[in-house]
């Protein structure tokens, strides 16, 4: 992830963003920052304001209060200037049903403006990145859910724009078709494209992104990089260590070391798997080098991360939201 | 099935009740008493008929009103749950087909048949007016409420076996275009054609068919009530046929609901990738406009379709010329002339009504309208793009209404002048602003709402528009100035933009607009 630096412009920048939808706050005070070429992840539960937040950096709605500016240009003044330089793709499939996929990314690509020659181009260079090239003379009508997101993904990218703000893409997806969408949006960030992505599936946005925004009832609880969301609050750090076999008696052993508080075997574990919470001011290297007399098959040893679903968990508040 | 049918029977009842479009169609349907009133009093000032010609314009509006809504109204009664793929949902819940047709089509009876009954009181001031007895008053509201049941159930028919909706209005739409044309054009060509050309059992078919449709045409029955009560009875044949045709109607589509179902979805499920069998072009410049002439009106077959159509019409007429007059001529004479462009007309007319109320509406049924919001397109530039795409489609009924007008103009002026065909088009353009508005606000109601403000609007926008171009021959003479009577409907025109369609056009923007960002 770039380091925020004075001279890099944020792809976006969500200042004091406010909205009322008759009478009910839809979002509240909201800011946050999306570093250009990375992956930011958004999350909040059902009615957290996900969707009107997006639709407000989309240019689609005008917020009651704040501001948004899309690579330095403010989504007010500069609604055309900002739209071509974003691609977004609603929570809800948006399709032509009765054209071809290379129809109807033609018919979007010359609404952007593209000559026949550039749009030969990219189309074959969209359907190639979505694995599409096979489908593009099928009926959008004939594709599955998943084939039909893809080339969804594939109109967002027709006119290459730099931010892609994507609103549930794998939502009613099956696994393989969410774990191939998640291929596409790391491939379309090594290109260097800025993706800001709202999903449930968390889990896989872990993995996924850089950096996440949680909101929830209309405010940020948290914005920034995922790694420090993820890291345990503790003040013993917790490790996890992983064996390559199954050794009897092993728990006792590694309690028995100078400098182990206390060793825990995880749920569904098979024996192979142990979280070692340290003594007070040790680091990952003293214990790793306490641990090394025993001579044991190791497989990995790492900081024990949350899980998102815990960090989402203690941001959010139970219920909803009224 | 009780439980299951009356759940859907309320559920659709209260959304019914909670939208606020009937209420504003009942509310119009109250005023049109008020207006037919005031025109029958005016209409029949110094008779004492006022009744009967306030009742026989009350009848010919519900007329036209039940099969204008019954098309894109009962139509949709089945199709809407296969368009939101919630019948198969429906069969799992243990509904069987007749909880099914009886729950979703008997709904919307009930509330069509409220429709009429809220107007049955009013109509009995007809009887205090003069010229119509109570109990004819009675017996032609019967005949429309049988004609609503048989259109209810003929297109809960098509809806039963239509896989979509769209397919199944126009089929239903079709039909009813057919069964009021079919009688005239037979009886024309019968008349036309000379004894021994044709055989005789399909002489005697065809000189029997617009008798046997006429049995159940609540137009010649409300004739029959109120021009010749003393020969007929109260309910009458038609009535009696109308819901035997509207009971067999329905039972057709009970049996067969879950076959014709199965059917959609097997050929959804199992027909692997679906491919186009005739290509379309590659998109234009003006990107809206080629997506909708070739993927909403029907594209380039579709348009030679309707021209070779509109060709066999006239070579028909002419044909018919022919054999009853015993000359050749391209020129259509007398009657022919004017029914040809009336059939033009018609046409015209209708497609221009159902494409202006389809157009926006196809864009909201697909949710795509905030995705063409976020290309670089004006919002102005997609909604005239849109426009230009259905204009190109109907330019082969604007074609040939205006051959029929060049080359049998005499004929044609002998039913209507060049004024009163200016003002049939600038209603036609209103009409259409009207449909794409109501478009953007209902979903079912948005043609029958355009034709009930047509109507009346027809009364507010002719006077002004027939009156203009004299005013500005009077003012250009007295300035020594002698304008031709196309530069009077120019300005005429632009008054007419001006006042009615500037105002709905900005209106139909800034609903777009608003929906856009939905």
């Amino acid at each position: 992830m770039p380091a925020i630096t004075r001279n890099t412009v944020p792809a976006i920048s969500v200042s004091g963003l406010s909205h009322a939808f008759r009478g009910h706050q839809a979002l509240s005070n909201v800011s946050f920052c999306v570093l250009p070429q990375t992956l930011h992840g958004f999350v909040g539960p059902n009615g957290a304001g996900k969707t009107t937040t997006m639709r407000m950096i989309c240019t689609l709605l005008q917020p009651n209060k704040g501001e948004v500016e899309i690579f330095g240009s403010n989504v007010r003044q500069n609604i055309s200037a900002v739209r071509r330089r974003i691609g977004y793709m609603p929570d809800h499939f948006s399709m032509y049903r009765q054209m071809t996929v290379a129809e109807y990314l033609d018919f979007f690509g010359t609404a952007y403006g593209l000559t026949q020659v550039q749009r030969d181009r990219v189309i074959g260079d969209v359907l190639t990145l979505t694995d599409m090239d096979g489908r593009r003379n099928d009926l959008i009508s004939g594709l599955s859910r998943g084939m039909q997101q893809r080339v969804s993904l594939a109109r967002v990218l027709v006119h290459d724009p730099d931010l892609l703000l994507l609103d549930e893409p794998a939502s009613g997806l099956d696994p393989r078709a969410r774990i191939e969408l998640m291929e596409i949006l790391r491939e379309l960030r090594r290109i260097g494209k800025t993706v800001f992505i709202s999903s449930h599936i968390l889990s896989e946005l872990a993995d996924l992104c850089d950096a996440v925004t949680v909101i929830d009832r209309g405010q940020v609880r948290y914005s920034g990089p995922m790694d420090l969301l993820l890291e345990t609050t503790d003040q013993q750090p917790l490790w996890n260590l992983r064996l390559t076999t199954v050794l009897p008696g092993i728990i006792e052993k590694i309690k028995a070391l100078p400098g182990v508080a206390e060793v825990t075997e995880p749920e569904f574990s098979n024996g192979r798997d142990f979280i070692i919470r340290s003594a007070e001011g040790l680091t990952g290297n003293d214990l790793l080098r306490a641990l090394l007399p025993l001579d044991l098959p190791l497989a990995s040893f790492g900081l024990q991360r949350r899980h998102l679903n815990d960090a989402f968990m203690d941001l959010t508040t139970r219920g909803v939201p009224a | 099935m009780i439980s299951g049918t009356t759940a859907l029977f309320v559920w659709t009842l209260r959304a019914d009740n909670r939208s606020v479009w009937p209420h504003v169609v009942r509310g119009a349907f109250a005023f049109m008493m008020l207006f037919t009133l005031s025109l029958a009093w005016t209409d029949a000032f110094g008779t004492t008929r006022i009744g009967l010609r306030f009742f026989e314009t009350i009848c010919s509006l519900n007329i036209l009103i039940i099969s204008v809504a019954g098309i894109s109204y009962f139509s949709t009664a089945v199709t809407e749950e296969k368009d939101a793929g919630t019948l198969a949902l429906l069969q799992l819940a243990g509904m069987s087909p007749l909880a099914i047709t009886l729950g979703k089509s008997t709904s919307r009876l009930v509330s069509s048949l409220m429709l009429l009954a809220v107007q049955v009181p009013f109509s009995f001031l007809a009887v205090t007016l003069g010229g119509v007895l109570w109990q004819q008053l009675l017996a032609a509201w019967c005949a429309l409420a049988a004609w609503l049941i048989l259109v209810a159930n003929a297109a809960l028919l098509c809806s039963a076996r239509c896989s979509t909706s769209g397919r199944a209005a126009a089929v239903a739409g079709s039909s009813a275009i057919l069964f009021f044309l079919l009688p005239a054009v037979t009886r024309t060509t019968t008349a036309a054609i000379p004894p021994g050309i044709l055989p005789q059992p399909v002489m005697t078919v065809l000189t029997n068919l617009p008798g046997a449709l006429e049995i159940v045409s609540p137009l010649k029955r409300i004739d029959q009530i109120l021009n010749n009560w003393q020969n007929t009875g109260f309910f009458g044949s038609q009535f009696t046929v109308s819901i035997l045709m509207a009971a067999a109607c329905f039972a057709v589509s009970t049996c067969r609901l879950t076959a014709w179902a199965r059917h959609v979805s097997d050929s959804e499920s199992l027909s692997g990738p679906a491919k186009r069998r005739l290509p379309v072009e590659r998109c234009w410049k003006l990107p809206l406009i080629w997506r909708d002439f070739h993927f909403y009106t029907g594209g380039w077959p579709f348009f030679t379709m309707k021209f070779l159509a509109g060709f066999a019409v006239y070579a028909s007429f002419v044909a018919i010329q022919q054999v009853s007059t015993d000359r050749w001529n391209i020129v259509l004479e007398q009657d022919f002339g004017w029914t040809a462009m009336l059939v033009f007309a018609s046409v015209l007319t209708v497609e221009v009504l159902l494409y202006s109320s389809g157009s926006l509406f196809s864009e909201l049924r697909q949710s795509t309208q905030s995705t063409i919001a976020m290309t670089p397109c004006s919002t102005v530039s997609i909604l005239l793009q849109k426009a230009a795409g259905c204009l190109i489609a109907v330019l082969p009924a604007v074609f040939w209404s205006m051959f029929t007008l060049t080359v049998s103009r005499t004929s044609v002026l002998t039913l209507v002048d060049m004024d009163t065909i200016v003002v049939w088009g600038l209603m036609l353009i209103f009409s259409s602003h009207v449909a794409a508005l109501f478009s953007l606000y209902t979903r079912w109601a948005a043609l029958p709402l355009t034709v009930l403000v047509s109507f009346f609007a027809f009364f507010v926008i002719a006077g002004p528009v027939l009156t203009i171009p004299d005013v500005v021959d009077r003012i250009a003479i007295t300035h020594n100035y002698r304008p031709s009577r196309a530069f009077a409907w120019t300005i005429t025109a632009f008054w007419t933009w001006l006042f009615t369609l500037l105002p709905l056009q900005l209106w139909i923007r800034d609903q777009w607009i608003k929906l856009s960002r939905q």
